[in-house]
């Protein structure tokens, strides 16, 4: 069984897939990818049982009845060596793959596609179509936010609200919260709250291009499938409660600030530098028309900048880690912001100057 | 409006040894060093005053106004034991306390419910059971702020009582003299002389503008004061800045290896007093050394640590700065010391990240 291609046809699916692909794995097969073909058509299958991404390709001569697994990282990288535009031969011989390629020969081990796990699809889903550069800024916005092997898992992953009228997405790790909605007509009639394990929120937006070709979102009860041009993606969901993030979303916050995102940025890189490496934190002083900020770190050294901004109402100091700011800074697009608080224990709101679409929430730390 | 009350024992040291051995009692007596080993005096009895001797002079100059001043070697164990006892009544009356030495303290009483709340009344019965208990007297200054409440307990010292009524404050401080000021010194004072200053009304003419040109990061505080005002509260745990042990030596010393034999001493006595203070909520985060010339005029010079982990006990970095700050005026040196800046714990990082969810 052989079947032949461009190195160009298969490369960016490698790549794509091997993302899925743990370097750490609990069983040998899953460092592997998954080979077959089936109606004229070849299939990359890369997975770690809880996010799946399969790669169809079409238009090439292949022999039916290829089906087998091998080493992913090892298949990827071979690729990756050759050179450009080469056509590659792929044999199956006595649990062997056979890659030819000009002068270079391989010979991989395989392990048999029946070990191969698959996430099963299910009934009682909905299906939604979402241009791909849309879903792909709503996952962009909110994606930094996303806990990272926290004790409360349901925080590991994105949390994605489907009404009526619109896709929300929500991100937290309990210390500050990113919020997206997007307006898409859904069809559905009741609420639907799903969360999507983190390493299933990055990899789609891998996979999301910045087109208006659309993506097709399937919301099951257990799995969220996303069909992109010849990718299909699998994740299954977290099962949990995620917090009631509208309660946290500050409201009446009477000091209201417009400053320039990228001189805002700049002063808070600057005075990170002199924080402290791992508790990070800075104050900020407000005061009409200025924000200050200093920072300073064991060694006693010290830093300390300002920022024309627009303000008018009273001084407030105020303690962050600054690297929860500079995330919200990177996240925002437009060039200015808006920053809304109240006092020194309450949380800052953080949104574009125009946007209401997006906001993010921060808590300060009492330095 | 707060209620705060300075409490200044009258002679504090004497008035321990005259209580101990009466046959003091009508002597001029000087608990201090001895004239002979340039000793300095640490209080002396009212006798003694009369005839101008002062506290921090020197014991050669306080033997000159008053050839019969009997010196007494200084008993601070003794000392210590009669404070603690007048700190616990203070404790009758507020937690509130703050310290200034063995002798000395301010009290915030404005929440204390004794004597129906009479900050005045409160003073009155403190300095009664202070004389009941330890056979001494103080003095009170009772005010709503601690500036006043210390020149209030001066006003009527030895064992006197002054209140300063807030509806009296704008009054009393035109005709205060600057002298009376906490912190205005001889050298301060000669200098507002010389700008036409005399009472807090004159200085009340001052801008503070004029005041810091004047008188730098003091300004401010001035500024307060000639007004009678002062913001700072009474600071319940006594922080320690510094630490230091310093050496004069009975001949003036003009020769480095010998001053750097003194030094060694010194720092050795610096380690082990360093090392009976609390690790814990201290860490040196400067190393100084001080020297007073012979003429009487000093210098100071001090250096950080690079960081917080560097060990500060490093002799060859003590000597460098003590080479460092005689070069300053090649002169004949009476005094060196060597200490250490101290920064709290407490005051390193205790941040706390607020959460989102409860």
């Amino acid at each position: 069984m052989k079947l032949s291609l461009a190195r160009e046809m298969l490369l960016p699916a490698l790549q794509m897939i091997s993302g899925v692909v743990e370097k750490r794995h609990t069983m040998p097969i899953l460092a592997n990818f998954l080979l077959k073909v089936i109606n004229g058509r070849l299939t990359i299958t890369g997975t770690n049982m809880e996010v799946e991404m399969i790669a169809s390709i079409g238009g090439v001569p292949v022999s039916e009845g290829f089906r087998t697994t091998v080493p992913a990282r090892k298949l990827v990288d071979i690729f990756r060596a050759l050179p450009e535009d080469v056509m590659v031969d792929l044999e199956l011989k006595d649990n062997r793959l056979d890659i030819r390629a000009g002068n270079s020969h391989f010979t991989l081990a395989t392990l048999p596609a029946d070990h191969f796990p698959s996430i099963d699809a299910e009934d009682d889903s909905v299906t939604i179509k979402i241009p791909q550069k849309n879903l792909k800024k709503l996952i962009d916005s909110v994606a930094f936010g996303m806990a990272q092997q926290d004790v409360r898992y349901y925080l590991n992953g994105m949390l994605f609200e489907i009404t009526q009228s619109e896709l929300k997405a929500v991100a937290t790790d309990g210390h500050r919260l990113a919020l997206s909605s997007l307006e898409v007509t859904t069809g559905i009639e009741d609420v639907r709250a799903i969360i999507v394990p983190r390493k299933g929120v990055l990899e789609l937006a891998k996979l999301l291009q910045d087109t208006e070709s659309l993506c097709t979102v399937t919301v099951g009860k257990n799995h969220l499938k996303a069909s992109v041009d010849s990718f299909t993606f699998t994740s299954k969901l977290i099962d949990g409660k995620f917090p009631d993030y509208q309660r946290v979303i500050p409201k009446g916050g009477d000091k209201k600030v417009i400053a320039d995102r990228h001189d805002l940025k700049d002063v808070l890189v600057r005075a990170s530098i002199l924080s402290h490496e791992s508790i990070r934190g800075i104050r900020l002083f407000l005061e009409p028309s200025v924000l200050m900020v200093s920072a300073n770190n064991p060694d006693q050294e010290k830093a300390e900048d300002s920022l024309t901004v627009e303000y008018s109402g009273e001084p407030l100091q105020i303690g962050f880690n600054v690297s929860y700011l500079l995330d919200v800074m990177n996240a925002i697009k437009e060039d200015r912001i808006r920053l809304t608080l109240s006092s020194n224990n309450n949380s800052a709101l953080i949104e574009g100057e125009h946007s209401s679409d997006t906001l993010y929430v921060v808590m300060p730390m009492r330095l | 409006m707060r209620k705060i009350i300075h409490i200044d024992a009258d002679a504090f040291y004497a008035a321990v040894e005259m209580r101990e051995r009466p046959e003091l009692k009508n002597l001029p007596i000087a608990v201090g060093g001895e004239p002979g080993q340039r000793g300095v005096i640490a209080t002396c009895n009212y006798l003694a005053r009369q005839f101008g001797v002062r506290s921090a002079m020197s014991s050669a100059k306080a033997l000159q106004l008053c050839p019969d001043l009997l010196f007494i070697h200084p008993r601070f164990d003794l000392y210590k034991r009669v404070s603690r006892q007048m700190q616990a009544i203070f404790q009758d009356y507020t937690d509130a306390i703050e310290p200034l030495s063995l002798d000395e303290a301010y009290l915030d009483v404005t929440h204390s419910t004794c004597c129906q709340g009479s900050a005045t009344r409160i003073a009155e019965e403190i300095r009664q059971r202070v004389r009941a208990e330890t056979e001494l007297t103080v003095s009170a200054g009772v005010a709503p702020n601690k500036f006043l409440a210390k020149v209030a307990s001066e006003w009527r010292k030895p064992d006197g009582l002054f209140v300063i009524r807030p509806q009296d404050v704008a009054d009393f401080v035109l005709t205060l003299p600057v002298g009376k000021i906490n912190g205005v010194g001889k050298v301060t004072a000669e200098k507002m002389a010389r700008l036409d200053i005399y009472t807090c009304q004159d200085l009340q003419q001052l801008s503070l503008a004029e005041l810091v040109q004047h008188f730098g990061s003091y300004g401010p505080t001035l500024y307060g004061y000639a007004r009678g005002e002062d913001t700072r509260s009474v600071e319940t745990r006594h922080t320690r800045k510094s630490l230091s042990t310093e050496h004069t030596f009975v001949e003036d010393i003009g020769d480095r290896t010998i001053l750097h034999t003194h030094l060694a001493n010194i720092y050795d006595e610096l380690l082990e007093r360093q090392a009976r203070i609390s690790q814990s909520d201290y860490r040196v985060h400067k190393r100084f050394v001080k020297i007073k010339f012979a003429d009487f005029t000093q210098t100071t010079l001090e250096e950080s640590l690079h960081s917080v982990t560097e060990d500060w006990r490093d002799l060859n970095a003590y000597t460098r700065l003590l080479d460092q700050a005689w070069a300053r005026q090649a002169k004949s040196v009476r005094l060196i010391g060597a200490g250490v800046r101290l920064r709290s714990r407490l005051d390193d990082t205790p941040t706390e990240q607020l959460r989102l969810f409860d």
